[in-house]
């Protein structure tokens, strides 16, 4: 496709023949307010708020609907178009409730924004005037639909019949009596439903999972990599630490990546931080007895040395950087490594979008690095070392060693080791793509690595 | 560029100045009029016998002890919206949101709690508030306590106490 030049106040650009103009205002970060047009949604041009001037046209148009051509000339901050976005925007805000103090979007809210970079105006609406509508409305899948904040974008209702087609949502009525609604007898119930919160550029649509938990502007957003399954999609762990708590995760939202998961995750994925934090193993133990680090890496080397058979279980959750150790140190002390993986297959979990059979995230690696995947023990085991492998237990040994990141370890020494939040590292997803996920939670755990190194010290 | 520079004369370099003394006893002279005033006459000296006598020139602008104010229906006007603990300087104010069942509202706050051992008193958490639901208007300068825990003032204790000046109820979002 060939290129276009295209001047922008006064500067000049390229883009593809026939691109959207709002595509290129983005792209070059240039300040365009917009609540309905989104990438992976497309334009629809209902909220009118991407007006800019173009010349040669008699009256503002929204860059949404506006193919760019070669020499077009163009104004985003005129004052014509400064006037035509304010006005635009107390349209839009003309029966907002203005119950920011409750609402979770608040810090985040394009609402807040817009008024803050183009509006600016008094309002010319008295609070009792205001048409009021129904506000904390479940739709289903934990979402909440306030109707008051509601700017009728249609995000949400064309995410459930373009992406998803499954058509729970639409518009009813007309007038200021428009509002989102699910259709009659059906609630907004997909796998990939959650996405509409982060879709919707106000508070209309928020999370039950997340309703009054934090302020968003307290958080930290950390950029991860989902390990629900083999996808590998692309995440932002946001967590808090409050003032003499633990740091905890409050959400996951997706992270935009074209080549893994686009701009969305699914339900799965975005509420699986609250295993992450449960019922999670944090002392070394030696058969129930809490013991010292030191004496846990001593246990672990007299069990080693004094054992002949020695198989290794390693969970294909690990990282990389994880599975290159363990691999070393099973070549090391000559013991047999493997990772069963049918325990993670579940084609009932599967689709053909985000979801992949295998719920582990790091299959690819296993792969990589030739470790049985078929394993059954037909003779007799001496020392079992599991690093967090789910099928642990359907396995027999004399003596067994478990680093486990959760509670309920039936193994004589359990050793506590870090989720995949609380350290970093690299993920191979289904696709071959490598992928690094950063550290967002600090614990004292050691890690994998870090015992086998200081394990290497001990046993000199 | 045309700079407009003006000279300011130095003081302090005269002998005069520069021995002091005549400053010195130029700031006695005012010393020793007060007392000589207040030793001929011991009444005139103004003293306040705390505690028995309480000051009485407390007004309203005084940031007193904080406390959480009610709405006309006698309910708690907080939303824990966190603008208050957003505005803290001194991190000293604890909240945790819950959603509201009884109608009036969406949010309140589950535990609303201040450490007045952390708070230095300066007011930001008042002017944070969209819903005028937190005052310093108690008039009360002084807390007392036998532990640590007794500074820390929980929602009940903060609801508990009464403005000493404006009007009882909060103004805002009703």
């Amino acid at each position: 496709m060939s290129l276009v030049t295209v001047n922008i106040d006064d500067k000049s650009y390229e883009a593809k023949e026939n691109s959207l103009l709002i595509d290129l205002l983005i792209l070059h970060d240039i300040k365009v307010p917009y609540f309905c047009y989104h990438e992976s949604l497309g334009a629809d041009g209902n909220c009118r708020m991407c007006m800019v001037e173009i010349e040669g046209k008699k009256r503002p148009q929204i860059a949404c609907d506006t193919f760019v051509s070669d020499g077009m000339s163009i104004q985003t901050a005129s004052e014509k178009i400064s006037s035509v976005r304010k006005r635009i925007l107390e349209l839009e805000l003309i029966n907002h409730p203005v119950d920011c103090p409750i609402c979770d979007q608040a810090g985040e809210c394009k609402l807040q924004d817009y008024y803050m970079d183009f509006g600016l105006y008094d309002s010319n609406i008295d609070m009792k005037e205001k048409v009021h509508n129904k506000k904390h409305i479940a739709l289903g899948s934990s979402v909440i639909l306030d109707r008051e904040r509601c700017v009728l974008c249609t995000r949400c209702v064309r995410f459930t019949s373009n992406i998803t087609k499954s058509g729970e949502l639409g518009v009813i009525n007309r007038g200021d009596k428009a509002c989102i609604s699910t259709v009659p007898g059906m609630k907004l119930d997909n796998p990939y439903a959650m996405n509409v919160v982060d879709l919707c550029p106000v508070g209309a649509l928020t999370s039950k999972e997340f309703r009054f938990a934090q302020r968003v502007w307290f958080l930290k957003s950390t950029p991860s990599i989902c390990h629900g399954c083999s996808t590998g999609c692309n995440i932002f762990i946001d967590h808090n630490q409050e003032k003499y708590k633990e740091d905890k995760i409050y959400r996951i939202r997706p992270r935009k990546n074209r080549e893994v998961n686009g701009d969305f995750i699914c339900d799965y994925g975005r509420l699986s931080y609250k295993n992450l934090q449960e019922n999670r193993q944090q002392e070394l133990l030696n058969k129930s007895n809490v013991i010292s680090y030191e004496d846990a890496l001593l246990e672990l080397n007299s069990k080693i040395s004094g054992s002949k058979n020695i198989v290794i279980l390693v969970d294909a959750n690990l990282y990389n950087e994880d599975i290159a150790a363990i691999s070393n140190f099973s070549q090391k002390i000559g013991a047999k490594l493997v990772c069963p993986t049918e325990c993670y297959f579940d084609d009932s979990f599967g689709d053909d979008w985000l979801k992949s059979d295998y719920k582990c995230a790091n299959l690819q690696a296993i792969k990589n690095y030739k470790i049985d995947s078929l394993f059954s023990s037909d003779q007799q085991i001496d020392l079992l070392i599991n690093f967090n492998h789910p099928s642990f237990s359907k396995f027999s040994s004399k003596q067994s060693v478990e680093f486990s990141t959760h509670k309920g370890s039936s193994a004589e020494l359990v050793l506590a080791i870090p989720a995949y939040s609380e350290y970093s590292g690299t993920t191979i997803n289904d696709a071959n793509i490598e992928q690094y996920s950063q550290k967002a939670i600090t614990t004292d755990v050691a890690t994998i690595s870090e015992y086998l190194s200081d394990l290497s010290k001990v046993a000199l | 560029m045309n700079k407009k520079i003006k000279t300011i004369q130095r003081h302090g370099k005269t002998f005069k100045d520069r021995i002091y003394i005549p400053a010195i006893i130029e700031g006695l002279k005012t010393t020793i009029k007060h007392l000589a005033h207040n030793v001929s006459d011991i009444n005139s000296v103004d003293v306040l016998e705390y505690p028995e006598e309480q000051p009485t020139d407390i007004t309203e602008r005084y940031r007193g002890l904080h406390r959480l104010t009610h709405r006309e229906d006698g309910t708690i006007s907080c939303v824990a919206c966190f603008m208050c603990a957003t505005a803290c300087p001194s991190a000293c104010i604890f909240i945790e949101a819950t959603q509201r069942e009884d109608g009036v509202d969406e949010k309140m706050p589950q535990k609303f709690s201040i450490d007045t051992l952390e708070c230095i008193f300066c007011g930001y958490c008042v002017e944070a508030c969209p819903c005028d639901a937190i005052r310093m208007d108690t008039g009360i300068f002084s807390l007392i306590g036998r532990e640590r825990e007794d500074f820390l003032l929980d929602k009940e204790k903060l609801l508990s106490f009464k403005g000493a000046f404006a009007q009882e109820d909060s103004i805002a979002r009703k």
